[in-house]
């Protein structure tokens, strides 16, 4: 016996629909009838392609969610942001240094920045959004770069800023100029990688290049699997 | 030279200078003592003393003089107004309605890469706030 | 005795040495600057315009944060966060729709409780100037230093309350307590131009040759200061523009704190002398008088 299924109601772009009570935001859309044929990404709450920002009647505050990670609930009026364009600097990440002097020269108008909070107000993952850009201003570096480690670079923030800064890009500079230049390099990696340039594991490979299929099978059968 | 004495600014524009400022330009006695203080007389077009003449005046080219960029906001002028008009929150209303109009002068591309990378973050935190929009 | 210091930008990244001598001569005097846990840029320049507070936001937000940390003081040196801090302080205490609006749109009930402090008020206050001779008294040999406040710190005299807005003592007591022979000059409180280094540097160009010269023709050895955006000023145009041939010979622009320092006999590494364009090391410890 089917268990009785509660519908919502939920208004996407202005227009009513009813969907059943349980469903993510973009398979409420589905069922709507709706198609995405572009940028819906990777439905696993990672790429950032579905932000989705909606009120409830009575209100009047904004809320926002990944469409593929959030529920429908009753008197959702909701949009998706197309894309909203961003200001990307150029730069080749092995000659920048890893200072204050590199994220302004790239993205100057973080120092407009007004302390409004807007952007940590909007963000899905919950981010102290703000706060990473004042680290930004500062030239704290591996602030900005653990403050913003969870951005997936969905570009609500960047929406609401009066500033017009583009706080996800300078975040990502800010991760990439630590982890290539200031992050402690793994030594365990650098060992093996060595290891390797010696020759240290060529018998091994050569050995198993010769091997015929049949006898890879039974390696392959015969492997350690963990319980 | 000649100023047009008809009062040409509009009612909005000369009701917003005093909304944003608060301060009644009509007050100034024309004294000079603020245009004698000024940290930027050597690059003005027009001394304070004649900004608020022509804010008097209604004059609407008050919005396009230069005097009103290189302001450094020293607040030397509002110290010294012996009327006790705050006259930089003036030149900051003739700032603040250009720049919600999106006039501005400070171009992030006409700052030299040299200085954005030695100038201390406050100057261009401050430039930023007050020169662009 | 500790107290919640807010650095701001500019002294965490380039005036390094401000903020580092900063804590060390105060530290040295048995005061512990306890740098607050979050904070983010006090939006520096203070807004003029009346019809809106999104310029205040920063500000306030940071002053309501302090008030949570107990003391009831907030230590800043750098004169752009005093100015700021110390009048939105003063809008929240004294304009009604500011409190209320500032407080609504941050979801805070503050009620302007926090006492913003400079580092030479808590030195005057809770050292005492004659205690800080006892301690450093004689050190700088008579070193001819002109003591140059800029405009953020003394304007406006009713809400910042830094002495005479014209001749304001405070950094003279200093350089005095300390051995030195303070050089009054009549441009102490001038603006040196500011950010208009970004806009109309010749402006800056000229203030600058205006307050050197008038504190060289005094017989000043070395400028002091407080504000890095005025030292740098001070201290970039001279390394820039003035040229070496008229007679002009270049005059060390350093903070207030790093001379504390040398005068304390703090390590010099500490204090961030290496990072000014005019050297003032061979000045320090050379020939002082």
């Amino acid at each position: 016996m089917a268990e009785e299924k509660e519908m919502v109601n939920i208004y996407i772009m202005g227009k009513h629909y009813q969907v059943p009570y349980g469903l993510t935001i973009m398979k409420a859309m589905e069922y709507a009838g709706y198609r995405f044929i572009r940028g819906c990404g990777c439905r696993g709450g990672f790429c950032g392609a579905c932000g989705t920002v909606y009120r409830k009647p009575g209100d009047f505050r904004l809320k926002v969610g990944l469409a593929c990670q959030t529920v429908v609930e009753d008197g959702m009026h909701l949009t998706q942001i197309p894309f909203y364009p961003a200001n990307k600097a150029t730069y080749n990440l092995e000659e920048v240094t890893p200072t204050l002097g590199t994220l302004l020269q790239h993205y100057p108008e973080t120092t407009r920045c007004l302390g409004c909070n807007a952007c940590t107000r909007i963000c899905p993952q919950e981010l102290e959004v703000m706060h990473y850009i004042a680290a930004a201003q500062r030239g704290d570096i591996e602030k900005l770069a653990n403050m913003s480690f969870d951005c997936i670079m969905c570009g609500l923030c960047a929406s609401r800023c009066p500033a017009e800064i583009v706080q996800y890009n300078v975040a990502i500079l800010g991760r990439r100029l630590y982890g290539r230049h200031i992050a402690l390099r793994a030594g365990h990696l650098a060992k093996r990688v060595e290891e390797i340039k010696a020759g240290k594991f060529d018998a091994e490979i050569n050995r198993l290049m010769q091997m015929s299929k049949a006898e890879l099978q039974k390696l392959y059968d015969a492997r350690d699997i963990e319980p | 030279m000649a100023t047009n004495l008809s009062f040409q600014m509009s009612k909005e524009i000369s009701g917003r200078i005093r909304e944003i400022s608060g301060q009644n330009p009509y007050l100034c006695i024309q004294c000079g003592t603020c245009s004698a203080s000024c940290t930027g007389i050597g690059k003005m077009d027009f001394l304070p003393r004649q900004v608020i003449r022509k804010i008097q005046l209604g004059d609407p080219g008050v919005l396009q003089c230069r005097s009103i960029w290189v302001c450094t906001a020293c607040l030397t002028c509002t110290a010294r107004c012996p009327r006790g008009i705050d006259i930089a929150r003036l030149m900051e209303a003739l700032r603040t309605i250009n720049l919600r109009k999106g006039n501005e002068i400070l171009v992030l591309e006409k700052i030299s890469l040299d200085l954005i990378k030695e100038i201390p973050q406050m100057a261009l935190t401050s430039g930023f706030r007050k020169l662009s929009a | 005795m500790r107290i919640p210091y807010f650095p701001g930008c500019t002294l965490y990244a380039r005036a390094r040495g401000l903020d580092n001598s900063t804590r060390a001569a105060l530290a040295a005097l048995g005061i512990e600057l306890a740098e607050l846990p979050q904070w983010t840029c006090c939006g520096t320049v203070f807004p003029l315009a009346q019809d809106n507070y999104i310029g205040m936001v920063a500000a306030a937000r940071i002053l309501a944060n302090a008030a949570k940390a107990g003391d009831g003081r907030l230590v800043t040196v750098c004169s752009f966060c005093y100015h700021v801090l110390k009048r939105v302080n003063y809008a929240v205490k004294n304009n009604q729709e500011a409190k209320d609006k500032l407080n609504n749109y941050l979801e805070e009930s503050y009620a302007g409780e926090t006492r913003i402090v400079h580092p030479l008020e808590l030195i005057r206050d809770e050292i005492g100037f004659a205690s800080l001779q006892s301690k450093a008294g004689g050190k700088l040999r008579g070193l001819k230093a002109a003591c140059y406040y800029g405009c953020m710190l003394v304007r406006p005299a009713a809400e910042l309350a830094f002495g005479d807005p014209d001749n304001p003592t405070i950094m003279e007591e200093m350089v005095d307590a300390l051995g030195g022979e303070p050089v009054d000059f009549s441009w102490k409180t001038k603006c040196c131009g500011s950010y208009q280094l970004l806009n109309a540097s010749d402006l800056v160009v000229e203030r600058v040759r205006d307050i050197l010269s008038a504190a060289a023709a005094r017989g000043a050895q070395a400028i002091v200061t407080s504000c890095p955006l005025c030292q740098f000023n001070l201290d970039w145009v001279q390394e820039k523009f003035v040229p070496k041939t008229n007679g002009f010979s270049k005059i060390p622009v350093l903070y207030f704190t790093q001379l504390l320092g040398a005068a304390l006999e703090l390590p010099a590494d500490n204090l961030g002398l290496d990072q000014h364009y005019v050297d003032p090391r061979p000045l320090l410890s050379g020939g002082c008088s």
